[in-house]
């Protein structure tokens, strides 16, 4: 008797199971989730949020029967995409997130007004939200954004350099903050030459900064272009006295952002301006010879700037919006109510979120986590942006920054600087 | 006259240096950066000497983990688009080179013209054609693209190379009963083997390094690696270099050690009819 084998595989066999089984891939997993709300997101805004068995989605995701599939850029191209997604007759795209400097008339146009939705199907404590944010988020009076994120600049600062000058405290006025940075313009102890200040050159924030410390402004939020010349020239003399003296490195025409924190990181400046955000980052024993030792204040007003009227910091805040054109509105709305839970605010922000929410910074969680969050929270309530959206808001912003840079380096004089910035700019301002 | 010799040495010598020198010192810098503590990567002085580490790559893998997927959509892409590009070029540069008329004369110069169009007059106004017929986000936009960008000059270097191959061969394979296809399988492809290569290395450089494109027309799904990478550079929470450095060096290798290894097609199609009378 011939042996067969137990185990006999037929053409018909395979045949049928070949079809079986593309059937059952092309059908779809019946595990799978019954609806996806595509996000199109910077990668941090999907990091914050967290995955797996962290994942602050999770309960939102099963009670909704949905998945969420994030498409993430970075910030510019992600603005790019965003608009061209909702120009379409129809986009894929449920939410979507936008920065506050961005949403002209024309471009609000192309999301979904919220005010009716926060007063029918409303957002848990929604006043808890930092007013200056929603503000920010409203165009035309309509409610375009739900905030979901702000940067808000502070002063980073080297306390081992800051030692080793005999410096005891960081500064508490601007003019201190230049005679620091005039004494921290020195080799240090490890033959590292060191700059007091390093400041990228190539964005508007900084100067404005620098105006503001003198009750000034570049453009307030109605409008009005270099309301007090005189405090902006004294801003930029500032800085280019901290030039001339070496207090700004020779490299300041060609410093980028990301310049600032490797600089401080290595040791080679004492002080710059970032988001308090980045404390993790400059602290990173990884990548820092300073882990610990870099730590930051409020960006400090100037002696003469009246008591009454507070150092406004800028901040730079994200919002979720919902495209006119989406396909599912009630899903994207859902998910931006969950996201901007007092749960997933704070969740966010243990993770690294710059929260939106007032009583975050309250959380005992998040004051261990971050020893930032209390003067952060306090520089917040002041802070504004650099300059409100416009359509010509990013000539105007290369224009000034051009005439700052011609100021800092002595090639124009400070005065006239400033009278080019308000004639240059003029005819890019809104009607 | 052997001083002046010498001399005249001397010069190519630190000239090449000079060269190699400018090429090669930023390709250095990012591969030994994959490899440093990220402490010492922007230390002053620089660190030539250092304990070499894999801790970049390993938190690329864990954090960066759409990194590799994006390779795996760049190396299908690139592929596809290599093989079309390579296919549309050959048979084009095949009748370009066997026929003559007037108006195939005239193509020539709209060739040439088309590939002189910068990619962004047509990449925006693509963007809602590309949605309504529902095919963005997909590999096969991507190749077609790449491909159709590349076949005009395609065309070209195929039929300098074709020229070459005598019309005798063609010839003598009709005589023996060979149609069109026939000849261009068996006699024109397997002549001009090199010239091919040299359009193959031409469309895997581009379509493996190509941005823009990728940007509008991907999402997730075709996400190439350079848009990755762009991502990794605009992280607003701060750039970890280390990272960046070490998905560049893999980015960067494929590409390398093919054109290395191709190097002598790429010379050859860059000079393809350059000795022609």
């Amino acid at each position: 008797m011939k042996d067969r084998s137990a185990f006999t595989f037929t053409r018909r066999g395979f045949l049928g199971t070949t079809v079986g089984g593309a059937a059952a891939l092309a059908a779809g997993p019946t595990w799978a989730a019954g609806k996806t709300l595509n996000v199109l997101s910077h990668k941090v805004h999907q990091t914050v949020l967290g995955a797996d068995a962290d994942d602050l989605m999770a309960a939102w995701k099963s009670a909704n029967d949905a998945d969420i599939s994030f498409t993430t850029f970075d910030s510019n191209p992600l603005q790019d995409r965003l608009f061209r997604e909702a120009s379409l007759t129809e986009t894929d795209y449920g939410v979507g997130y936008i920065i506050d400097n961005r949403p002209t008339s024309e471009i609000a146009s192309l999301f979904e007004p919220l005010n009716d939705l926060t007063v029918s199907d409303p957002i848990e404590d929604f006043d808890d939200i930092a007013h200056g944010l929603v503000q920010g988020m409203t165009v035309d009076g309509n409610l375009i954004g739900i905030p979901v994120r702000h940067a808000t600049q502070g002063l980073f600062y080297n306390e081992a350099l800051l030692e080793e000058a005999g410096i005891s405290a960081p500064p508490t006025t601007l003019e201190e903050l230049v005679e620091q940075c005039n004494k921290l313009t020195f080799t240090s102890k490890s033959g590292t030459p060191v700059t007091g200040m390093i400041l990228a050159s190539d964005l508007a924030l900084f100067p404005v900064m620098f105006a503001r410390a003198f009750g000034g402004d570049f453009i307030t939020k109605d409008f009005q272009l270099v309301p007090d010349p005189a405090a902006m020239e004294k801003g930029l003399d500032v800085l280019r006295a901290m030039f001339e003296s070496g207090a700004l490195p020779r490299s300041y025409a060609t410093t980028k952002n990301d310049d600032q924190v490797t600089w401080l990181q290595q040791g080679r400046a004492a002080f710059t301006v970032l988001p308090f955000a980045r404390y993790a980052q400059l602290n990173n024993p990884e990548q820092s010879n300073f882990p610990g030792k870099i730590k930051a204040i409020a960006f400090p007003g100037s002696a003469t700037l009246a008591a009454d009227k507070p150092m406004a910091s800028i901040v730079e805040a994200w919002a979720m919006v919902i495209p006119k054109n989406a396909k599912d509105k009630a899903l994207a709305w859902a998910y931006i109510k969950e996201v901007s839970s007092k749960r997933v605010t704070l969740g966010m922000a243990l993770n690294g979120n710059g929260p939106v929410r007032v009583s975050s910074y309250s959380d005992p969680a998040l004051i261990s986590k971050n020893p930032l969050a209390e003067v952060e929270a306090m520089v917040l309530a002041n802070a504004r942006g650099a300059f409100p959206p416009f359509p010509e808001a990013a000539r105007a912003q290369a224009t000034m920054l051009e005439e700052v840079q011609l100021a800092v380096i002595g090639r124009k004089s400070v005065k006239d600087a400033v009278a080019s910035i308000i004639e240059r700019v003029t005819p890019m301002m809104p009607a | 006259m052997r001083i002046k010799r010498l001399i005249i040495g001397s010069g190519k010598a630190v000239a090449v240096a000079a060269l190699l020198l400018w090429s090669l010192l930023p390709i250095a810098f990012i591969v030994m950066s994959s490899f440093k503590p990220g402490r010492e990567i922007f230390a002053v002085p620089p660190h030539y000497i250092f304990t070499p580490t894999l801790d970049h790559f390993t938190t690329l893998w864990t954090r960066w983990g759409v990194f590799f997927d994006g390779l795996v959509n760049s190396t299908i892409i690139t592929a596809g688009a290599t093989a079309l590009a390579v296919i549309a070029s050959t048979a084009a540069g095949y009748a370009y080179s066997r026929n003559s008329s007037r108006f195939l004369d005239s193509s020539v110069l709209f060739l040439i013209v088309v590939r002189l169009i910068p990619p962004i007059v047509v990449t925006l106004p693509l963007f809602p054609i590309v949605n309504a017929l529902q095919v963005n986000d997909t590999h096969v936009v991507l190749m077609v693209l790449y491909a159709t960008f590349f076949v005009s000059l395609g065309t070209v270097l195929m039929r300098t190379f074709i020229d070459q191959i005598p019309r005798e061969l063609d010839e003598a394979a009709q005589i023996d009963g060979a149609g069109r296809w026939t000849i261009l399988r068996r006699v024109i492809v397997p002549l001009a083997a090199p010239g091919i290569l040299a359009v193959a290395v031409f469309v895997v450089v581009f379509s493996w390094n190509e941005f823009l494109f990728a940007f509008i027309f991907t999402a997730t799904k075709a996400k190439t690696a350079p848009l990755v990478i762009s991502e990794m550079i605009g992280s607003i929470d701060g750039v970890d270099w280390g990272v960046l450095f070490a998905a560049s060096t893999l980015q960067l290798a494929p590409v390398l050690l093919f054109v290395i290894f191709m190097n002598r097609y790429l010379v050859a199609g860059m000079t393809a009819g350059a000795t022609k009378g």
